[in-house]
Parts: C-alpha cells; structure tokens; sequence
C-alpha cells in the first residue's frame, strides 16, 4: 500500500498541472478535489462564444456531455460550462492563462458554479483540467499545455503521444479523488507551478 | 590528447559556459499583438486593495512599481475599467468577476485578428482577487501576503502582449509564492520579450 502511494504521488507530481495566468495562488490537489462540486469525465461536443448582459466581457460556453462522475457526487448527463474568454465577431477577449475548453476534447475537470448563474466553471482554473489521450491502449490524464494567450497549435496536443509526458490512468486519478473527498490526505502534495 | 591541451580545453570551456548568456526563453502572447503606440498608457484605479496598509491601498505602489518597464505612461484614473475599451487600467478593489479561488490577479484582453497578422490589443484591464491578502513596497515587513508591486509589473507584462516564461528569476515567471518581493523589477528576458514588441 505504501509503495502504491509513492508511485501515485509521484505520478501526480509528475502530471502536475503547470499554474499560469495572471497569477495563481498555489493549491494542492487535495484542495482542488474537495472543494469542487464535481469532477467529471466527458466530451465537449459544442462550444459558443456571447458577450454577457452588460456587453462587457466574452464568455464561452461549452457542452459537456458526461461519462462518469468521480468521487461520492453524481449529477446531470449533461453540464454547461463557462469560461471567460472567446472571439465575438471578429474581437478576442482572452484572460492570459485561463483554461481554454474547445469543441471536441475528451476531458476530466473539476467543476464549481458560478455565483451568479446555474453554469459550471473550471474550478482552480488550468488545475482543474485534464485531457483524456489514449496511450498503449490506456486512457490517460495528462495536462492542457494550452491556455488562453499560448500558442495555438495543435502541435501542442500531439506532443503528448510523440514525448511520453508523464499521465495517470483514470483509476489512479480515481483513487485519488476518492482519498481527497474522504479526508485522506493524498501526502500534502503541492501542485507545481510553471 | 596531451594533458596540457586536456586542461587548456577544459577552462576554456568553462570560461565560456560561465561567461554564457542564460538563454532567452520569453514568450509572446499568440497570436503576436501589441499596442499600436508607446508609450502604453496604463492606469489604476483610485480606490486601492482593503489589505494594504500604505495609506493608498496600494494605488500609488502600482503606479510607480509598472513604471519597472520603461514604456509605460502610468498614473491614477478615477474612472473605473471599461472592458473593451481603453485605457489599460488596473483595479485592485475587484476580482471584475472573473479573477477567483485561487487567483491572484487576472489580466483580461481584448484584439482583433489583423490579415497583415500585426494584430493590435484594443484594451487589457488587470483585476485583483480581494480574498487574498496583498503588501506594497509602502508597507514594512510580511507575513503570509502577495506583493502588490511584483504582482501588478507581472500583470503589466501581460497587458503589453508578454505571455510566461520558462526562466526562472524572470518577471513573467509565471509563480509567486507569499512575500516574495522579486518581480519588482524586469530582468534580462523580460527586456527582451518587451523590445521583441516595440
């Protein structure tokens, strides 16, 4: 068991989400598992891009469909989340370092409400996701290299495959959110920051 | 290899290893965009952060601290951000709805895409999570808070179109821990990311 957790911490460790932005405080992934109201698996299968009400900022919106909840909580087959961030006719807004969410991705997030709106937003923002790629016939959970303001190029994405980057499997990831959410501390580990 | 000649190429390595610039590794915000003029006029906002204790709320620390990149007009306004509009300004009473948990500060911009692909930054404003506690270069001592000044030099680098670096010890080195006081200032890669735009 104890040998199982190290290789796990160090897994994590590894697969570290690298923080950027503006500036992020620090946040393990303890914190992040147990104050998300979910942490789904799932498939962006639409995304739009609308001003809000006061024509001030460009949000996106995604649509999730879900294919598994982890931890104790379970909720709709399908999320919408929201993300600030996206192009209006012709006009980009960005928040330098966000997560970015686009049509198409297989994903893990972790989720929390808006205050103002039933819409989910990533939670601890570039923290709180994970591309689901698929490595000698496992799926694996790697780190969005890509946030808003980088590079746009799908090369990005590929680099995963091409480099080995360190991954976790789903149930390793699994293991992890159940230990979290039951107040088990997965070793205090403090996640990186780029 | 006579053992002379061995040592004589083994300093000389060693004196150029050592005397070697550290490579520049500075990156851009993508797509490439900058102001169309300099210098960028940047304002902040006259109502400052509720936990710096400067007599400002940290107003005038950011004023002078963004100043750190040479090709910035910067002073206060009295006018709240207008997303989407110009002038840059800083707000450091609001999280602008966006900037939350475990964020700092957040920059928000906002472009069009160019067919020349010299794309212009039309408007950026820098928000400021009022959850985290903040200290200015006006305040003596820390204990468990951010600096202000480092922070909004950090910000700044993003308004004018720098994105994170991978150098440690620069500016736009994309962490911070508490009381740390080191983004104060531009480094070499921070110089170069800025005359690489303008």
């Amino acid at each position: 068991m104890h040998r199982r957790s190290l290789i796990l911490v160090s897994l994590l460790l590894a697969l570290a989400v690298p923080l950027s932005a503006s500036q992020f405080k620090e946040m393990s992934f303890d914190e992040v598992a147990t104050e998300s109201q979910y942490i789904v698996r799932g498939h962006v299968v639409d995304t739009w891009s609308a001003w809000d009400d006061s024509h001030e900022v460009i949000f996106t919106y995604a649509t999730l469909r879900v294919s598994r909840y982890f931890g104790e909580v379970a909720g709709p087959d399908t999320l919408v989340v929201r993300e600030v961030g996206g192009t209006v006719d012709g006009y980009t807004q960005e928040a330098i370092g966000f997560p970015a969410i686009r049509r198409g991705e297989n994903v893990v997030l972790f989720l929390s409400q808006w205050e103002d709106s039933a819409d989910y937003r990533i939670h601890a923002f570039n923290q709180g996701k994970y591309l689901v790629r698929q490595r000698q016939g496992f799926d694996v959970l790697v780190a969005d290299p890509v946030k808003q303001g980088d590079e746009r190029l799908e090369r990005e994405h590929h680099r995963f495959e091409a480099e080995g980057v360190s991954a976790l499997t789903i149930d390793e990831f699994a293991a992890m959110v159940d230990a979290a959410r039951a107040g088990r501390p997965t070793a205090g580990i403090r996640q990186m920051r780029d | 290899m006579k053992k002379q000649t061995f040592f004589s190429v083994l300093i000389s390595t060693i004196i150029i290893v050592a005397s070697a610039e550290p490579a520049l590794a500075y990156v851009l915000l993508s797509p490439r965009r900058r102001w169309a003029t300099t210098p960028i006029t940047v304002r902040t906002y006259t109502v400052g952060n509720s936990t710096i204790t400067d007599g400002s709320g940290g107003v005038n620390a950011t004023v002078s601290a963004i100043r750190a990149w040479g090709i910035i007009n910067s002073s206060t306004t009295s006018s709240p951000a207008v997303r989407g509009s110009a002038p840059a300004t800083i707000m450091l009473n609001t999280n602008g709805g966006i900037c939350t948990s475990g964020c700092l500060a957040a920059t928000l911009t906002g472009y069009y895409i160019s067919q020349s692909g010299d794309d212009r930054i039309y408007d950026a404003d820098v928000y400021t999570n009022t959850a985290h506690q903040y200290y200015s270069s006006g305040e003596s001592g820390c204990s468990g808070e951010y600096d202000i000044n480092g922070i909004m030099v950090h910000e700044v680098g993003h308004v004018i179109g720098i994105g994170h670096s991978n150098v440690a010890g620069a500016t736009m080195y994309p962490s911070v821990s508490a009381c740390n006081a080191g983004n104060r200032t531009i480094e070499a890669d921070d110089r170069a990311a800025r005359d690489n735009l303008y």
